[in-house]
């Protein structure tokens, strides 16, 4: 039985956790268990509602993406691209950035945008200290570009996991409506990137030639294994292009893939199960619980009812304030919470006002996406990046990634903006 | 934390595969390990892992390679018998000079090698320096003779 002193500390709990995880003060998976662990202790939950409440098919999307890339970069794959891409590009700085950005959105689109970013940054580093060049003109790009990238499909980002998994849209349902926009977005900031940094940066031939001695077949580590990891990488994007058709959650496709790659790749599992981002499986599902806790004692319910009486359950309205929102918030706090909480406010939403919410979910994946891009601390990959170039002697500011990152989130917003309001209001 | 090690290897894979190198990465564990002699730190590095090979390296009082081993239970038996050899050698009154002679060894080492591979250096300059050597050596066997056997659990590696 459910009592007011139980949605005050239900209120409580979530809003002293959130505030933990956004001040970093303490490790945000430590924060978010125990706030789901006060959550049960003071009977705001049970502990059989607590689980119900943790999204299995996003923690199983997760772990299966995470086995498959753990084992595919084993093989020096990443390593190989960037070596070719760079030597196609003859050592051209511009053109080495212009097919970086490219490989990093499709790779941030089919795998995941932080370990996209943690595969090509390295890579990245070694080529600008070959041509003696400054690595932020290079790496800020990708980093955008990741984020923007992963924007585009189901596994890109784990906001749109969260999302294709509570709302049952597939991968296909992402690609074909978000693909476009993102496409778009991608060439619209190429196009500033080309203007900020296009004649800044100048090489001579001999740095040139050093670019051109790299050896990418030295990159291949695993040739067996290459085909092998290329193969059910392959099928798995397949699957997911499938799993509608077929009835399969999309976390059943990645667990399919993940299984098979680790029984024909016969490494240990343990080698491959220790290198999972298990705090970040263990922030999702203590998320969970602290969202279903609010769900349970009716909060989001009552925001729910606060966002209609404003909008007046205008989908216009709706949709521009979920995509704004969701951008500017994604720009200085963390997504993963922000979106986890939007999504059963936005299923709310839906069930009283009976707007149409599909055009409500592109914007929530469209905010909480790109907004990474808006601040140094918007995404892990921009927060990574920093990190890895405080070891040189480039150093990557809060304020100098603002000053970029911050207007081309605020031209992506827009022009997600006008595409939801031209193809879906 | 675990991102940016994954990063730093990248890019160390990235550079050194470039130079010709193989690289493998595996897990493991490294265990620092350190005793409190008296006031005289004595630590050791080694490494735990499942390729069935482990390395000792001792870092203070001085550094030095204390082998690689098969298995965990040598590692400790090894410190085991080192502690307590630091322990009888520190009841010493030249122990602090034995240190300090141990360090200016591994700095002739050093200081050797950066001659070799930076000069280049007349044979008479590396025969004088091999004599030298064999000078130090035979010290060492004569006060062996000539001096009581304090240590018995285990014979010397080298003498």
């Amino acid at each position: 039985m459910l009592t007011n002193s139980h949605v005050y500390i239900a209120a409580i709990v979530f809003i002293l956790t959130y505030a933990f995880i956004i001040s970093e003060k303490i490790n945000r998976t430590a924060v978010a268990l125990l706030g789901a662990a006060i959550m049960l202790g003071l009977k705001v939950i049970s502990q059989e509602y607590a689980f119900e409440s943790i999204d299995f098919n996003t923690i199983g999307l997760l772990i299966g993406m995470m086995i498959i890339i753990t084992i595919t970069k084993r093989t020096g794959v990443f390593q190989y691209i960037a070596i070719k891409s760079a030597k196609l590009a003859k050592g051209d700085p511009w053109k080495i950035i212009l097919s970086f950005s490219i490989i990093t959105a499709i790779s941030s689109a089919l795998l995941d945008n932080v370990t996209t970013v943690l595969l090509l940054a390295p890579v990245t580093l070694v080529i600008t200290d070959t041509l003696n060049l400054n690595p932020i003109p290079f790496l800020l790009p990708e980093i955008l570009s990741a984020n923007i990238g992963g924007t585009a499909t189901l596994i890109g980002d784990p906001p749109n996991i969260m999302i294709g998994s509570a709302t049952g849209l597939g991968f296909l349902d992402f690609l074909f409506n978000l693909g476009p926009v993102v496409i778009v977005i991608l060439s619209v900031v190429i196009l500033i990137l080309k203007l900020i940094y296009g004649k800044e940066l100048i090489v001579d031939e001999e740095h040139k030639k050093r670019i051109m001695n790299f050896d990418e077949y030295k990159a291949i580590k695993d040739h067996s294994l290459l085909k092998k990891s290329l193969i059910v990488l392959g099928f798995t994007i397949i699957g997911f292009a499938l799993h509608q058709v077929f009835e399969f959650e999309s976390a059943t496709v990645a667990l399919i893939g993940a299984s098979t790659l680790l029984v024909l790749s016969k490494i240990n599992p343990e080698e491959v199960l220790i290198e999972l981002e298990w705090t970040t499986i263990f922030f999702f599902a203590g998320l969970f619980i602290l969202v279903g806790a609010l769900e349970e004692v009716g909060i989001i319910e009552t925001i729910a009812e606060k966002v209609v009486f404003i909008t007046k359950g205008n989908l216009f309205l709706t949709t521009l304030m979920i995509i704004w929102v969701s951008a500017i918030a994604s720009a200085f706090i963390d997504n993963i919470p922000f979106v986890a909480t939007m999504i059963p406010l936005i299923k709310s939403i839906g069930s009283m006002s009976n707007i149409n919410t599909t055009p409500l979910w592109w914007a929530l994946a469209l905010g909480a996406c790109l907004g990474g891009n808006g601040s140094l601390v918007g995404a892990s990959a921009n927060v990574i990046v920093a990190g890895m170039l405080e070891k040189t002697k480039y150093k990557l500011t809060f304020i100098d990634f603002i000053k970029i990152g911050f207007p081309i989130m605020i031209v992506s917003v827009l022009i997600s903006t006008i595409y939801l309001i031209v193809f879906y209001i | 934390m675990r991102k940016y090690m994954k990063a730093e290897i990248n890019r160390h894979d990235m550079i050194l595969t470039q130079m010709g190198a193989k690289i493998k990465i595996i897990n493991s564990y490294m265990c620092y390990v350190t005793f409190d002699l008296d006031g005289t730190e004595v630590s050791y590095v080694y490494n735990v892992n499942k390729k069935n090979k482990y390395f000792l390296e001792r870092i203070e009082p001085y550094p030095e390679h204390a082998g690689t081993f098969k298995c965990e239970e040598d590692v400790i038996e090894t410190i085991k018998i080192d502690i307590e050899q630091f322990k009888n050698a520190k009841k010493s009154r030249v122990f602090d000079l034995f240190v300090d002679i141990n360090k200016e060894m591994n700095k002739t080492i050093r200081n050797f090698e950066d001659l070799y591979l930076y000069y280049n250096v007349p044979r008479e300059y590396a025969n004088s320096i091999k004599s030298k050597i064999q000078e130090i050596q035979d010290i060492i066997k004569t006060a062996k003779e000539n001096c009581e056997r304090v240590y018995f659990k285990k014979d010397p590696d080298t003498l």
